[in-house]
């Protein structure tokens, strides 16, 4: 029984230092641009052992603590007014398509660049997709980029094509790919999302929760450790008297 | 503990955005600085337990996975080439440009640089360098005896001799532009350099072809505005007292980890 309630506390340990590596991952991206936190959920396991009920007060059953998964907070982050006019914000639950060498990713981070050839790009130079396929290409005198609410670029060329922003029934079941970028998902075009133009949208990071947070899981960490050692006392103690010939 | 990394990534990251945002302020008064601004991108993830995985024979799948990110990195220090304001001189050299493009100097190299710095003056030869002395190109001579000097919108010089009334055209400054400003390399001196990512310089006259235009007497001063510089600082320093916090508290549960018996 003393060694079962230690590696309760255990299993407990483990799970809360894989939740501090995401406070930590949270933290670390409280700047990043169009970044969405990550939250650890936790389900308890039952132990599936043989248990004996014979008796009117046989096993009690065991539980063991199991992260079961990070789901991505969704909320909206600040918008920042950047006056770059190839910034965008997403107003909305929509994301921005890429096409990148590894398939379509969605991501919030709307930084976006011209590159050499003319394409409208992200920071990382995968292209932005257009509605319908494509990509959105300008030419080297064209100037004035306008983006308008509903996604259409603009220059003074003229029409450029519409933004593809795609929505999510489920978001949850979106992949993080790095490079604030998520992957798989099934996208249906947006219905409720906007387009702002010269603005970012920053992380949706709260650096005061997830400082209590933080808090919180030292001090469970310390509180167990603390546990586990009286546990083990116990155990010495018990070892001492009863293995006392004596007594 | 991989808190402790992770943390270290983001106190990196927001040092070096204290870098760039101190760079910006430092040069809140250079004639036609671009400022910078760090963007920064989650690093690659961890999965633990893979979202779309069965969990029973009958078909259920795991709806949800664990992924755990491993930091923050930067991934640009993109310049932001909007407007800045133009001020007055009152000097006939000092030229402003409005809208798109760059003077193109010559460097003592040879290369071919790049500026929005359009305080301009005559060298001992008579040619219009920048105030580092380099030459515009194409080279424009003013004349020794040119009373005084007149820059249109289209960067058209004309030059007044004498008594004379009627003006006498002595040459017309090119700009170039680029497809990806945001791709020229800088080099100090308010100089940028053509790259790959850029593309080829696109040169034509002010005024014309998507170029801007060409305020003779003014100087165009820094986009920096000092209050959106002193509020990205305050965010990056408490960013980055938070993941200093961060480092602290892995700190403290592996010595809790450490003491245990």
């Amino acid at each position: 029984m003393i060694e079962n309630a230690q590696l309760i506390g255990l299993s407990r340990q483990m799970a809360l230092q894989r939740q501090l590596d995401v406070v930590a991952n949270n933290m670390a991206n409280i700047n990043s641009t169009g970044f969405r936190a990550e939250v650890l959920l936790f389900e308890e396991y039952v132990m599936p052992v043989a248990a004996d009920r014979t008796f009117p007060y046989g096993d009690q059953p065991l539980s063991y603590v199991q992260d079961w998964a990070t789901v991505h907070d969704m909320q909206g982050g600040a918008i920042v007014q950047s006056g770059n006019p190839l910034d965008i914000a997403l107003q909305g639950d929509g994301f921005l398509a890429l096409s990148t060498p590894e398939g379509e990713r969605w991501t919030r981070n709307g930084v976006l660049q011209i590159n050499a050839q003319g394409v409208l790009v992200n920071q990382n130079g995968h292209p932005v997709m257009a509605r319908g396929g494509g990509q959105i290409a300008f030419g080297p005198d064209e100037t004035d980029v306008v983006i308008t609410p509903d996604g259409q670029v603009s220059s003074s060329a003229g029409a450029k094509g519409t933004l593809r922003i795609v929505e999510f029934d489920n978001p949850q079941a979106l992949t993080r790919a790095g490079d604030t970028m998520f992957a798989g998902g099934e996208p249906v075009e947006a219905q409720s999302t906007t387009v702002l133009q010269g603005a970012v949208e920053g992380s949706n990071v709260s650096g005061i929760t997830e400082m209590a947070e933080m808090i919180r899981v030292t001090r469970a960490y310390t509180s167990l450790a603390d546990l586990m050692s009286r546990q083990d006392e116990m155990r010495q103690s018990a070892i001492q008297r009863l293995g006392n010939p004596n007594a | 503990m991989r808190a402790l990394y992770i943390a270290s990534t983001g106190m990196a990251a927001q040092e070096r955005n204290v870098e760039v945002i101190s760079n910006n302020i430092a040069n809140m008064r250079t004639t036609g600085f671009k400022r910078q601004r760090a963007e920064f991108q989650d690093l690659l993830y961890q999965s633990y337990r893979r979202a779309g995985a069965s969990t029973s024979d009958a078909g259920t799948q795991v709806p949800v996975g664990i992924e755990v990110g491993s930091g923050v990195r930067v991934a640009a220090t993109a310049r932001i080439t909007s407007q800045g304001n133009v001020t007055p001189t009152e000097k006939e050299l000092d030229v402003a440009i409005r809208g798109e493009g760059y003077l193109t100097v010559t460097l003592p190299d040879g290369r071919t640089a790049y500026t929005r710095d359009g305080a301009l003056e005559r060298d001992g030869d008579g040619r219009l360098v920048t105030v580092d002395g380099y030459p515009l190109e194409p080279g424009i001579n003013v004349p020794e005896d040119a009373q005084s000097i007149a820059i249109s919108r289209d960067g058209m010089i004309q030059a007044f001799f004498g008594n004379s009334t009627e003006p006498v055209q002595i040459g017309q400054i090119q700009l170039a532009r680029f497809v990806n400003t945001a791709g020229l390399e800088s080099m100090g001196d308010n100089l940028f350099l053509e790259t790959p990512a850029s593309g080829q310089a696109q040169v034509g006259f002010p005024d014309s072809d998507g170029m801007g235009n060409l305020l003779q007497g003014y100087l165009e001063s820094s986009n920096v505005n000092a209050v959106t510089e002193m509020a990205d600082l305050i965010a990056a320093q408490r960013a980055y007292e938070m993941n200093a916090r961060v480092i602290s508290g892995a700190d403290e549960m592996l010595r809790a980890a450490t003491q245990m018996r």
